[in-house]
């Protein structure tokens, strides 16, 4: 659940983007980071490789404004995607209240999607949270590609039985980018207001 | 409920914001910060004298970020935990200590200040404020209501078009 700070008046909700190795969750940072004004975000912090690799995460802090007297804020995760760096992956989830998955829409990236995924639940699991009780949305990035892989067939080894909102993207033009953004957040804030 | 958040209501807001002022004039550390595990910033207090804070978000974020892998650390070592942790540069001095099992008291300070004496008044200023803590378990949660929502939405639509 997010953290309700009465007296500061302040709510703030962690959303974080999972996801395969190069599969593009800090290029949708980094676009929302250079479209937001200035006064509504914080700064961005990347903690990379030197090939910029996400090595622990990226985090940028986002005001949305103040409804009803309480100062709302959204702090946004990527968690790295490489298969090694499992132990980072499941710290970033600590306390996340909204998760958007990106998926690579390249054909060898088929298998590393099914496996982030697989990955997720149960990294949620180990946190004792079932992946039905968060909102995750689905965004299936470099649609550009010209060998990018149908939609059906991506989203048939992540999300087989049709739960999850799909978005397409083109992560690097900023294509789909605020449109998942903006579902997830909607989807959190409906989830605070229920008290669920 | 994903997990269980802090929730600081007024007078113990008031109390906790007293203690870490208390321990700021005390000991002459320039900020203190009550950071909540997930690392949000709960409580922020800073000396007069001190200069602009930094950006105090990606300092929680961090310093929440860095006790979690300390104590993933520490599990691999076989400890449950390493309850605090101290950079130390050369001008200053950022030392971290676990409040009950939800928080850490995020102290930065020069390096004029003893860090002894810190951790001893850090220490004392912990118990009174991890009882505060313990007192808002019991608080039942916060009803916020559709309006909320809409207002919210309203807001994203502003914000992300």
């Amino acid at each position: 659940m997010s953290t309700i700070n009465f007296a500061a008046r302040e709510i703030n909700c962690k959303i974080v983007y999972y996801g395969p190795g190069m599969s593009g969750k800090t290029t949708n940072l980094k676009h929302v980071f250079s479209k937001v004004p200035g006064h509504l975000r914080g700064e961005m912090v990347s903690l990379a490789t030197e090939d910029e690799r996400t090595l622990f995460f990226d985090f940028l802090p986002l005001d949305l404004g103040t409804v009803q007297g309480f100062k709302t804020r959204f702090h946004l995760y990527t968690v790295p995607g490489q298969v090694f760096y499992n132990a980072s992956r499941k710290l970033i989830l600590r306390g996340v209240d909204g998760i958007v998955f990106v998926a690579d829409s390249a054909p060898n990236r088929l298998r590393a999607n099914a496996e982030s995924m697989r990955n997720l639940r149960e990294n949620l699991l180990e946190h004792g949270i079932d992946v039905r009780d968060v909102p995750i949305v689905l965004q299936v990035n470099k649609r550009d590609l010209p060998d990018a892989l149908p939609l059906d067939m991506i989203r048939a080894v992540v999300d087989p039985k049709k739960e999850l909102m799909i978005f397409e993207a083109v992560s690097d033009k900023g294509v789909g980018v605020f449109e998942t953004l903006k579902t997830v957040s909607r989807l959190v804030l409906e989830r605070l207001s229920q008290n669920k | 409920m994903i997990e269980p958040s802090l929730a600081l209501y007024g007078d113990a807001f008031e109390r906790v914001d007293g203690l870490i002022q208390e321990l700021l004039d005390t000991t002459g550390v320039r900020y203190g910060l009550l950071v909540d595990r997930k690392g949000f910033v709960l409580s922020h207090k800073e000396a007069l004298w001190a200069p602009r804070p930094p950006a105090l978000d990606s300092v929680a974020t961090l310093v929440a970020s860095n006790a979690a892998a300390t104590a993933a650390l520490a599990n691999m070592l076989g400890e449950r935990t390493f309850s605090e942790q101290i950079h130390q540069g050369e001008n200053g001095t950022l030392y971290v200590e676990s409040v009950g099992t939800d928080s850490l008291l995020t102290l930065i300070f020069d390096a004029s200040v003893p860090l002894g004496k810190v951790k001893v008044y850090a220490k004392k200023t912990i118990g009174q404020i991890a009882s505060i803590l313990d007192e808002l378990k019991d608080i039942p949660p916060v009803q916020l209501g559709e309006d909320f929502s809409a207002g919210a939405t309203s807001l994203l639509d502003d914000l992300l078009g």
